[in-house]
């Protein structure tokens, strides 16, 4: 299985985070399954680096936490997006659609 | 976005052990949610748990990265750095004992100094808007003023003042007090208001003006007992009753007088007030708002030629000179103080270098420990950081125990200051003071912290690594940087040494002056006869002949009378003419001192008689005018001539015709001081005195017997002649002159001083890296040994770097000397600030001290025995 997985190209896992919290608030570890499943289990998320990320998020204000019950009944930590967060996600997403529309776009007639 | 930024870290750092419990929580939670995925799938328990924490990477590496993410790093590691430092500071007292010390010594020297100036220099002088203020350079007669204050418009007020001397009667034994004679706008000037009743109104400072007095604070206090009722109270004053009319508040002082009461100088001295040609009151003047001091000088310019013009006699030669009133005050020492201003700079630089050198040896004994901590992966800016923590740390404990040695310091210094630096008394550790020694402490915890922490971090640590496996030291000790530190210290040490050996040898030449008279077994005491009830100078002679019997009949004590001592610092001068000389044009006759003297003065005092005779018996009243004059006198006014016969009368006399005959030549006396010219003088004895205003006299006495009773004796016959006359200024001839070298000998202390500290901090830096080198080059020197090596090749090794470095830095302190000690020259009596003798004894004396600094560590080289060092691999 991991060899059929590419890491994250850089810069990306904080827009997967914005967008996976734009569903539903999740704990860490539901935000790296979900990546995971959403995409079909070819990106995998480096478990290292997501808290880092989340933490820095968190900074800048985009998301906010807080303490709440899992699924199996245990305290986790909950993080969801605020508003200054979907509007950057938006941004993000706008940014990344140019991008790879425009990598698309050289890749096809180069 | 910023505000929140900043709002989070801080709220990070203030909860930090719930948000490092809620960091383990989270992560944890992570943990078991993963292994139970991999247990769902079939794995056992222990297979799941290792493969989660695999994926996860390292936990703890995962919460630092999350810590820096959440931004708690920058305050956070400040306050990990600090308590990291301070533990490990802890953990060497005697390394941070002698960094805080050296520091100590050198921003404490600095900050006594430091907190002169700013009492001196920087604090605004005590009267309202002192901006305004200027103060005339020379002295003025109260007609000039009046005259001044009138053709001028730039002033908003002026006024003048003269101290003399005042007999305090009506309370117990008769005192001498600080009288000063004033006119109406002194204080006006000043800007200052009594603190009861009022002060001098101008229709009262005229021709028979009321006789009033203001009272200083202190006489108020101490003589009248903070008397409530005091205004209108009659106070006797020199003969003259005074109606006390106000009271001056407890913090004023006259800009550069002692004062205990304040008469107008037409009630005073009324003798003296309509006198255009007694110049001899300090003058006080506030600008107009607006006005420029260029301005001022220019109308001041004008009313000085008017004068001139007008009243030749006395005002031909005349040149006021307006300065603002800090300059008048404290312009003389200035440039003293800048000098040890200076001088301590160049302290703390030393003090900083050996600060250098500590951290730096500090960083080589804990090399391993830095890399160990960078292996585990603290960066270089982090190990950078932490370093500079601890310097500031060391450095603001320095300054902290320096403030505390300066506190100490200043007290040492206001007890030995000089009269010049009177405002000292106002000396206090303020606002500026504190911000000074933090900013100076701070700087120095930094800029010194950072040489070393920066020379380090640059070496590799592959490098290091490599070489910690066998000798760490040739490629750390042999450091551009250290070499550099104690070259630069030397140069400095010597900077300073050559400052200190010019300031004692100027010092001891001073010392060496002939002042002109024998000082040794001299008593003097200052007398002044009430012109009240000795108005005419009969009278006066007659009180100074009986009592001049009265004491010359003691046993073993010869005694003579003089108006003015030598090096007290007064004389009265007159112009005068020579017979047989074409007359100088009026106002521009030479001036001479005129010192009158009874009893035999030339031989109390050992003043010897060069040519001619001493004054006899028979030279009195009725009998023809006869004169002594100095040596001076004979070089600048009958130069080349037999000064004996010829005769000499003050310019513009009564009576021209009744001339004073030379009958005799003694040797220069240094009148003004060990440092000044000598001025012509002319003595002329008492009982021949024109002049009924000089009715003072000051005795001197040679004796063997007991000061204080001799003082004791002398009092008794005083007042059995006359029980109002106080008796002041009691001092030995000794004193006085140890008096009149109090400055030159104060600066050569302070900078003797911090001269002694430079050289014992230079000593210990080059000592320091001698020891070091030796400690580290151990093994290299039992193989040396272990070859068959000398002593003398051993101690060659170890001490040629130190030695080199040693001369390398004198000879550069001997061009900066040669650069700096030219700022002294002002301070210098007698030396040049070249002087080639000076420099090349402090040069020598400074190398000796070096070759011991690098001997004595040197030599325990030679106590290592080879197989010992060679075992120690």
């Amino acid at each position: 299985m991991p060899s059929r997985s590419i890491d994250l190209p850089q810069g990306t896992l904080d827009l997967l985070i914005l967008r996976t919290l734009s569903l539903e608030p999740l704990h860490g570890w539901a935000v790296s399954e979900r990546i995971q499943q959403i995409s079909s289990d070819v990106l995998r998320v480096q478990q290292g680096s997501l808290y880092p990320a989340l933490h820095r998020l968190e900074r800048r204000g985009w998301i906010k936490a807080r303490w709440g019950t899992s699924e199996n009944n245990r305290r986790a930590k909950f993080y969801e997006l605020t508003k200054g967060g979907r509007r950057q996600l938006e941004i993000e997403q706008d940014a990344w659609l140019k991008l790879t529309a425009a990598v698309s776009q050289i890749l096809e007639t180069a | 976005m910023f505000l929140h930024d900043l709002f989070f870290r801080l709220r990070t750092l203030m909860r930090r052990p719930a948000a490092e419990n809620e960091l383990d929580d989270e992560l944890r939670f992570h943990l078991e949610r993963q292994t139970a995925k991999y247990v769902k799938s079939g794995m056992s328990q222990a297979e799941a748990l290792r493969r989660a924490r695999l994926e996860f990477g390292g936990l703890d590496q995962v919460k630092n990265e999350c810590r820096e993410a959440r931004g708690i790093s920058l305050l956070e590691t400040l306050v990990q750095d600090l308590h990291y430092s301070a533990r490990s500071l802890l953990h060497s007292p005697a390394f941070t004992a002698c960094a805080v010390l050296t520091l100590a010594l050198g921003i404490g020297a600095n900050t006594a100094i430091f907190s002169v100036i700013n009492a001196v220099l920087l604090n605004p002088l005590p009267y309202p808007n002192p901006q305004e203020l200027l103060a005339g350079r020379q002295n003025e007669s109260l007609p000039n003023l009046k005259d001044m204050q009138r053709q001028t418009s730039s002033f908003a007020s002026s006024g003048g003042i003269n101290i003399s001397p005042m007999d305090f009667t009506g309370n117990g034994e008769p005192a001498r007090v600080h009288g000063a004679y004033v006119d109406a706008g002194f204080l006006a000037t000043l800007g200052v208001q009594p603190m009861l009743g009022r002060w001098i109104s101008p229709d009262e400072d005229v021709k028979g003006g009321a006789p009033n007095v203001v009272l200083s604070y202190p006489f108020w206090r101490d003589v009248l007992g903070s008397d409530p009722h005091v205004l209108g109270r009659a106070v006797r004053l020199s003969d003259k009753t005074y109606t006390v009319i106000g009271v001056m508040p407890r913090d004023f002082s006259p800009p550069r007088e002692l004062a205990d009461v304040f008469v107008s100088l037409w009630a005073g001295y009324p003798e003296a007030a309509p006198e255009r040609g007694v110049h001899f009151m300090h003058t006080y003047w506030r600008l107009k708002p607006g006005v420029r001091l260029s301005q001022a000088q220019a109308e001041i310019d004008q009313a000085d030629h008017r004068l001139a013009e007008e009243f030749p006699d006395t005002e031909r030669e005349r040149g006021t000179v307006l300065l603002p009133l800090r300059d008048r005050l404290v312009g003389n020492v200035r440039p003293a103080l800048l000098v040890l201003f200076g001088a301590v700079g160049l302290v703390l630089l030393i003090a900083c270098a050996n600060f250098a050198m500590l951290l730096m040896a500090r960083g080589v004994a804990r090399q391993r420990e830095l890399m160990i901590r960078a292996s585990l992966g603290a960066r270089n800016g982090r190990l950078i950081r932490q370093r500079l923590t601890e310097s500031t740390l060391l450095a603001l404990a320095g300054g902290a125990v320096g403030l505390v040695a300066a506190k100490t310091g200043t007290t040492l210094l206001l007890a030995l200051k000089p009269a010049e630096l009177r405002r000292l008394d106002a000396i206090t550790m303020d606002a500026r003071v504190f911000i000074f020694v933090f900013a100076i402490s701070l700087l120095t915890g930094l800029l010194f912290g950072l040489l070393p922490a920066w020379s380090a971090s640059r070496g590799d640590i592959a490098e290091a690594l490599r070489e910690n496996a066998r000798t760490t030291a040739t490629g750390v000790s042999r450091s551009p940087l250290r070499s550099f530190l104690v070259t630069a210290e030397l140069a400095l040490a010597l900077i300073l040494l050559a400052g200190a050996g010019l300031l004692i040898k100027g010092f001891l030449r001073l010392r060496s002056v002939d002042p002109g008279f024998n000082p040794a077994n001299i008593t003097t005491m200052y007398l002044q006869l009430p012109g009240t009830r000795y108005p005419k100078i009969p009278m006066q002679n007659n009180f100074r002949r009986e009592l001049l019997e009265r004491i010359n009949a003691f046993p073993g004590v010869e005694a003579a009378m003089i108006t003015d001592l030598p090096l007290a610092g007064n004389y009265v001068a007159h112009r005068v003419v020579v017979d047989g000389q074409p007359p100088p044009a009026v106002g521009a006759e030479p001036l001479v001192q005129v010192l009158s003297v009874m009893g035999d003065y030339f031989g109390v005092m050992q003043i010897p008689v060069r040519a001619g005779r001493d004054f006899t018996a028979m030279d009195r009243e009725g009998q023809p005018r006869v004169a002594i004059v100095n040596e001076t006198f004979v070089r600048q006014l009958l130069p080349g001539q037999n000064p004996i016969g010829r005769r000499i009368n003050w310019a513009r006399a009564d009576d021209p015709n009744d001339w004073m005959t030379i009958v005799g030549v003694v040797g220069d006396v240094k009148h003004s001081g060990l440092n000044q010219p000598v001025d012509p003088a002319l003595y002329s004895p008492f009982s021949q005195n024109d002049e009924a205003w000089r009715k003072w006299m000051t005795l001197v006495m040679r004796t063997r017997l007991p000061e204080a009773r001799l003082v004791e004796d002398v009092k008794k016959q005083v007042w059995s002649l006359d029980n109002q006359i106080p008796i002041s200024d009691i001092q030995s001839m000794d004193d006085l002159l140890a008096v009149s070298v109090a400055q030159q000998r104060f600066y050569m202390l302070l900078l003797g001083s911090f001269a002694a500290l430079a050289v014992a901090l230079a000593g210990v830096g080059i000592y320091g890296m001698v020891a070091y080198r030796v400690n580290q080059r151990t093994h290299e020197i039992g193989v040396y040994m272990a070859l068959g090596a000398q002593q003398c090749d051993v101690l060659r090794l170890v001490m040629a770097d130190g030695v080199r470095l040693a001369l390398l830095g004198i000879v550069l302190g001997l061009a900066g000397a040669l650069a700096l000690t030219r700022v002294m020259v002002s301070l210098l009596f007698d030396v040049k600030p070249t002087d080639p003798a000076t420099l090349i004894g402090v040069a020598m004396l400074l190398a000796v001290i070096a070759m011991l600094a690098c001997y004595i560590p040197a030599r325990r080289a030679l106590s290592i025995h080879p197989m010992t060092a060679l075992r120690g691999e």
